[in-house]
C-alpha cells in the first residue's frame, strides 16, 4: 500500500484514533508510524480532534504504590531517598562515558591562547531522539564565566525550518535563552546574555532545542531538547 | 452537578508543556510533579477501556515509563502535551484488549431499532447508572465550546456508534454486535460520524484563528 496517500494515511490515523482499528492492522500501523512522518502528522490532527473527547471522564486517583513502583522501574540503582531534582539525574549517567570526547573537544578549544586557568567543559548529550545518541556538543566556559563557545561534535541535521537554541537551565525555574547556535560549527554565545552567576550556581545545566527561524517564540524551549549537559564544577 | 468537559485543556497544556521540557532534561522533581497533575486523568481514561484494575494499573506505570522516555521527542510547537499523553495511555488501553478473548462489560444497553432515524431519541439504559454510560458522555463532552455544534451535527445511530467505539473501546465488529446491525452498516455510520466531526471542528478551528488575527 502507498502510505503517502493523504487519503490512506487520513483513514488510518482516523479509525487508530478512534480505536476501531485492531488485530494486525494496527500492528502493522503502528510498526510504520516512526519511519511515515505524513501517517505521525495525519494520527496527530486525529488524535487533537478526538482526545479531548476523554476531558469528560471523572478523574480515578490511581494507589500509591503505582508512582512507586514507576520509580523502581525508571531508577532502580536510586535508593528510597529523596532525591534533589538536579543533583542526580538519570541523563548525566553516562557523562563520564563521553570523557574522552569532552578531552578532544578541550583540546579543540585550548588551542586559542587562554587565560591561565582552564574553561570548563561541558559535554551536551544526545537526550535520546533519532539518532543522536552518539553524537553531541561542547560548550566550553571561560573559567571567569564571561565567555562561552558552543561546538557540536559532529554537524546536526535539522529541517530545513528549523535552528538550534542554547539553553541556561537554573537548579529552579525557567531555562533561559542564550541565543540560537549553529549546527555544523562553534558559537560564540553573546557574552551580554551570560548570566552573572553562570559558574556560581546560577546555571545547573545547559541544553540545546529545536526551535523555529529565528528561536522560540515563547522565551521557554516549545521544541523537543536534544542534547543536555550537567555544568560540572 | 453534573461534570462538563475540561474548559481549561489548553491552559492545562501550557503548564504540563514546562513540566515536560524539565522531564525531557532529566529532572524527577517535574516528572513527580506531571505524574500528579495528569495521573488521575489518564488512570481514567486506561481504566474506563480496561476494565481489570490489576491490568490497568501494569498499563499505567508503563504508560509513565514511556513518557519519561520519549519526553524529549515531544515537540510543544506541534502537540498539546495533554492531547499527547492521553493519546500514549489509550493507545496502549485499546492495545491491550486485542489479546484478551473476554468482552468488555458494558453498561448501557442500547438497541438501535430505530437505526435510520436520526431524529430518534437516544435510549440508554440508566438502571445501572453507577458511572455514566458512554452516550452520556458524549453529550458531557460536548459541553466543550467546539464540540456542542458539531456534536449536534451527528445522527442519534453516529452518536451511538461513536460513543461506543470511543469511549468503551468496542471494534466495529464488537458495535455491530451491540447494537444488532450489520458490520457494514456501523463502519459507515462510524466513517461519517468522524468525517463530518472533522469538517466541523476544522472549520471551527479555523474560525478561531481567523477571529485571532482580526
Amino acid at each position: 500500500m502507498d502510505y503517502a496517500r493523504p487519503a490512506l494515511a487520513d483513514a488510518l490515523a482516523q479509525q487508530y484514533a478512534a480505536g476501531t482499528l485492531r488485530g494486525g492492522a494496527r500492528r502493522r500501523y503502528e510498526a510504520l508510524l516512526p519511519g511515515h512522518p505524513l501517517l505521525r502528522e495525519a494520527l496527530q490532527a486525529w488524535q487533537l480532534r478526538l482526545m479531548p473527547l476523554t476531558g469528560v471522564l471523572a478523574p480515578q486517583a490511581p494507589p500509591a504504590r503505582l508512582w512507586q513502583g514507576i520509580e523502581r522501574r525508571l531508577w532502580p540503582s536510586a535508593a528510597a531517598a529523596p532525591q534533589a531534582g538536579w543533583q542526580r539525574l538519570a541523563l548525566w549517567r553516562g557523562v563520564s562515558a563521553l570523557a574522552s570526547v569532552a578531552a578532544l573537544g578541550l583540546a579543540l578549544l585550548l588551542v586559542l591562547p587562554g587565560p591561565a586557568q582552564p574553561p570548563v567543559v561541558v559535554v551536551l548529550q544526545g537526550t535520546g531522539g533519532a539518532a543522536r545518541a552518539a553524537d553531541g556538543f561542547v560548550a566550553s566556559v571561560s573559567a571567569d564565566g564571561r565567555a562561552l563557545v558552543t561546538r557540536p561534535l559532529l554537524p546536526v541535521s535539522l529541517e530545513a525550518d528549523r535552528v538550534l537554541e542554547l539553553w541556561s537551565v537554573p537548579p529552579e525555574g525557567a531555562p533561559r535563552s542564550l541565543g540560537l547556535i549553529a549546527a555544523d560549527g562553534a558559537t560564540v554565545i553573546d557574552r551580554r546574555r551570560l548570566p552573572a552567576r553562570l559558574l556560581k550556581g546560577g546555571t545547573a545545566a545547559l541544553a540545546v532545542s529545536v526551535e523555529p527561524p529565528g528561536g522560540s517564540p515563547t522565551g521557554v524551549p516549545t521544541g523537543p531538547v536534544i542534547y543536555a549537559g550537567k555544568l560540572q564544577l | 452537578m453534573k461534570p462538563t468537559a475540561l474548559p481549561d485543556w489548553p491552559e492545562r497544556s501550557r503548564e504540563l508543556a514546562a513540566l515536560l521540557a524539565r522531564s525531557a532534561l532529566g529532572d524527577r522533581t517535574a516528572f513527580a510533579r506531571l505524574y500528579d497533575r495528569t495521573s488521575g486523568h489518564l488512570f481514567a481514561v486506561v481504566l474506563r477501556v480496561q476494565r481489570d484494575r490489576a491490568l490497568a494499573e501494569d498499563l499505567l506505570q508503563e504508560v509513565y515509563v514511556s513518557v519519561w522516555r520519549a519526553a524529549a521527542g515531544f515537540d510543544a510547537a506541534r502537540a498539546q502535551p495533554l492531547t499527547w499523553l492521553t493519546s500514549i495511555a489509550r493507545n496502549r488501553a485499546i492495545d491491550s484488549l486485542r489479546r484478551q478473548q473476554t468482552q468488555p462489560q458494558l453498561l448501557s444497553t442500547t438497541r438501535a431499532d430505530d437505526a435510520d432515524d436520526a431524529d430518534a431519541p437516544d435510549h440508554v439504559a440508566q438502571a445501572v447508572a453507577e458511572e455514566p454510560g458512554p452516550l452520556e458522555l458524549l453529550d458531557r463532552a460536548s459541553d466543550a465550546r467546539q464540540l456542542t455544534q458539531c456534536m449536534n451535527g451527528l445522527s442519534a445511530t453516529q452518536r451511538q456508534s461513536l460513543a461506543l467505539a470511543f469511549y468503551d473501546g468496542l471494534s466495529h465488529a464488537e458495535v455491530a454486535d451491540h447494537l444488532r446491525q450489520p458490520l457494514g452498516t456501523v463502519k459507515s455510520w462510524l466513517r461519517r460520524a468522524l468525517q463530518s466531526l472533522r469538517q466541523c471542528l476544522d472549520q471551527a478551528t479555523a474560525r478561531d484563528v481567523a477571529a485571532a488575527g482580526n
